[in-house]
């Protein structure tokens, strides 16, 4: 191989290595970086959306029926890690901002789902329950009736016998 | 003295009292009373959660506290947020009247989902940094709440009447609305009036 070949190859080669070693940094930047103001607001926004759908979610299951107060509890879990999610991306720390509203969603994902449980269950335990309460109420009514009409009766035969024993004797 | 026929009356209101009563747990499966006024609590307590012992001469790189809360009566669950703002004498309040906000960016955010007839309760801690004074004026520029550092850059202006650099730290109220998709301000705020003085 001539002088002149082996120069080019060498410049080629290390031209190779910097380009490499620049790409490398960029790569090791993005990972230390990770994301970009906007993917973090748009993080943000969108368990910020999430949130609000949640919780129209759990206010739905509340409206039939249901105890939501764990779900209150979870959703509000999820509202904190929104909270800190906007404290990152305020302060400029992108990742954690992009880190804590993924907390956040996933939360309020879960939350949403179970409200949706939760709303089917006290759908499906309305009826009964009316059904039960209906029943009970009209149970009860029939008995006090009942009770109340031999009272009636036993009353009404008292009062006569009390009537007839009042009534003047006439001595024959 | 009483007749067969009263008593038969007594018997047949007893009887229709009994069946009323009897029916009114099934009724009210059916029939929802309405409830009472619809409103949204919102206030400030001192340091020790009394209505006293607020923050008023305020110094910088001092921390204070007061405890900001919220009740719901509003019929049913309610998600609110509540924004922390700043502002000097010169600048908007909100307006109670037109139920409107002010015009302030909000500096912090509380979030809280309120289940119905039940209460929250948060700590609120603030501090000054970069106060100076010249001229009858003061300024701020930073504020710290909560621990989140806000550059806020405020000038306030000697209050002759009062003798002081007087500023106001507010919390306003506002409650989601899910017909629209957003929060609406709920018309409720407190604040709270500071005195910028300088440090010993």
């Amino acid at each position: 191989m001539k002088l002149k070949e082996r120069l080019v190859l060498r410049r080629a080669f290390e031209l190779g290595v910097v380009v490499v070693f620049l790409f490398s940094v960029l790569v090791d930047v993005h990972s230390v970086h990770g994301f970009s103001s906007d993917d973090a607001a748009a993080a943000v926004a969108e368990a910020d959306s999430a949130l609000r759908v949640t919780f129209v979610s759990v206010v739905d299951a509340e409206r039939s029926g249901a105890n939501v107060s764990e779900l209150m509890g979870r959703l509000n879990d999820a509202s904190s890690a929104l909270t800190s999610a906007q404290a990152a991306l305020r302060a400029g720390n992108y990742s954690e901002a992009v880190e804590y509203a993924g907390a956040c969603k996933v939360l309020s994902d879960a939350v949403a789902g179970d409200a949706g449980v939760l709303k089917s269950k006290a759908a499906e335990g309305w009826w009964p329950t009316v059904a039960y309460g209906v029943l009970g109420g009209y149970l009860v009514g029939v008995v006090f009736l009942t009770v109340l009409l031999l009272a009636w009766h036993l009353f009404r035969k008292f009062y006569v016998r009390k009537l007839l024993d009042s009534r003047p004797k006439v001595n024959e | 003295m009483w007749t067969l026929s009263d008593y038969r009356r007594v018997f047949c209101v007893a009887g229709l009292l009994g069946v009323i009563v009897c029916s009114v747990p099934s009724l009210m499966t059916f029939v929802h009373l309405p409830s009472g006024e619809r409103f949204s609590e919102l206030w400030v307590l001192g340091p020790g959660h009394m209505a006293e012992g607020y923050p008023f001469n305020v110094r910088s790189n001092e921390t204070y506290m007061v405890y900001v809360g919220v009740g719901n009566h509003m019929g049913a669950s309610s998600y609110y947020r509540l924004y922390v703002k700043f502002r000097n004498q010169t600048e908007s309040l909100p307006n109670a009247t037109a139920k409107t906000p002010s015009s302030l960016p909000s500096l912090y955010e509380y979030r809280e989902a309120l289940e119905v007839d039940r209460s929250w309760e948060a700590p609120l801690t603030f501090s000054f940094s970069g106060v100076s004074f010249f001229e009858n004026r003061s300024m701020v520029e930073s504020l710290v709440i909560n621990d989140v550092a806000f550059r806020v850059d405020k000038m306030t202006s000697w209050d002759a009447e009062n003798n002081g650099y007087y500023c106001q730290l507010f919390v306003e109220l506002w409650i989601y609305n899910a017909e629209p998709d957003t929060f609406i301000f709920h018309n409720r705020f407190v604040s709270l009036w500071l005195n910028i003085t300088a440090s010993v």
